[in-house]
């Protein structure tokens, strides 16, 4: 019996392996023609809109989202001192600077890029010998000139602390450890990693990459 | 099988790990700014280690990322402390000159607080 148990751990751990990190056939790269156009240099991350009934989500997202787009070569804006100076500015409200205009927005920071978060799924669903954690993000990076979208996409990734552990008493401590603290933080940031790096479908090197201008083949 | 269930585990984890090697010295940015978030009545813990941060990457010749100087000369403006302020901006400023138009601003706005203040004396 419990030699079934492990052999199918094995298999999931397995099967893990291979839906996460497997490209089986490489897909075609996004389209990348307005964004090598605009070629940004700079990327300013307004107030993020969010879905979710976490008040403190945005503000706690926004803790993850400059390392990533910063290692991919980019310029990103201060991301705190923008917070409180676009409050100062009266451009505090996420929903309403997601609504306007991204060029004037753009200008008044001098910005490339504009970065528009917005936070689909940030919760934590309790089932006593499981909890599942969950991040769904979607990315929208416009054109600081013209307002057009230069990147876009979504991702989730869910957490089950719990899927890891023999037994069901083990299960339901973790379980209930998640549950009391879920661990939004690293799923929010592997999210964020995942979406900006991934090759064809993040976004190109940016000029403080080594690789700026000679990746056409994978962007 | 215990074995190869670890062995699996162990794959996974560097099988994904293809990030390449950190560009800037992050310090404790990130989990400094999430703990002030959570309590925003402790900026100054934020601001000590913004500093060591700092410090911590210039001593070990490591680039300091964008947007560092700039978020602590924020907080030093907050505090009043607006010479020093206007000095990170500067800093900012001449390593990242894709940040000079806010950087501009963010000189003067100290610039009027700081006379402001000397009115007021």
């Amino acid at each position: 019996m419990k030699s079934i148990l492990q052999r199918v751990l094995a298999l999931a751990a397995v099967a893990i392996v291979v839906t996460g990190c497997a490209t089986p056939t490489p897909p075609p790269h996004n389209d990348y023609t307005a964004f090598r156009q605009a070629d940004p240099r700079s990327v300013l991350v307004v107030p993020v809109v969010s879905r979710s009934v976490d008040v403190d989500a945005p503000d706690y997202f926004l803790s993850t989202i400059s390392q990533p787009i910063a290692e991919r070569g980019y310029y990103v804006f201060p991301v705190n001192l923008i917070k409180r100076v676009m409050e100062d500015d009266g451009l505090g409200d996420a929903n309403l600077v997601h609504g306007s205009a991204t060029p004037k927005l753009a200008e008044l920071f001098g910005a490339d890029a504009v970065l528009y978060v917005v936070i689909e799924r940030w919760d934590s669903k309790y089932a006593v010998i499981s909890t599942t954690t969950t991040v769904e993000l979607s990315y929208s990076l416009r054109n600081g000139k013209t307002g057009d979208e230069l990147w876009k996409h979504s991702e989730t990734m869910a957490y089950d602390p719990a899927g890891g552990q023999n037994g069901l008493l083990a299960k339901a401590i973790v379980a209930a450890f998640e549950k009391a603290k879920p661990n939004y933080i690293p799923l929010a940031k592997s999210v964020n990693g995942v979406s900006v790096a991934r090759v064809g479908r993040g976004l190109p090197a940016g000029p403080y990459d080594t690789k700026y201008k000679t990746d056409q083949q994978q962007y | 099988m215990k074995r190869l269930a670890i062995a699996a585990a162990a794959l996974m984890l560097t099988a994904c790990a293809t990030a390449p090697q950190s560009k800037y010295d992050w310090g404790t940015y990130e989990q400094s700014l999430y703990q002030y978030y959570k309590t925003p009545a402790e900026m100054n813990a934020l601001v000590a280690s913004l500093d060591a941060s700092i410090a911590n990457a210039e001593k070990g010749s490591r680039v300091v990322p964008p947007g560092l100087y700039a978020e602590y000369g924020y907080l030093l403006l907050q505090q009043g402390k607006t010479q020093d302020a206007i000095a990170f901006f500067g800093k900012e400023k001449a390593k990242w000159p894709e940040s000079a138009t806010l950087m501009n601003r963010m000189i003067k706005i100290a610039e009027v607080k700081s006379n402001g203040s000397e009115a007021k004396q």
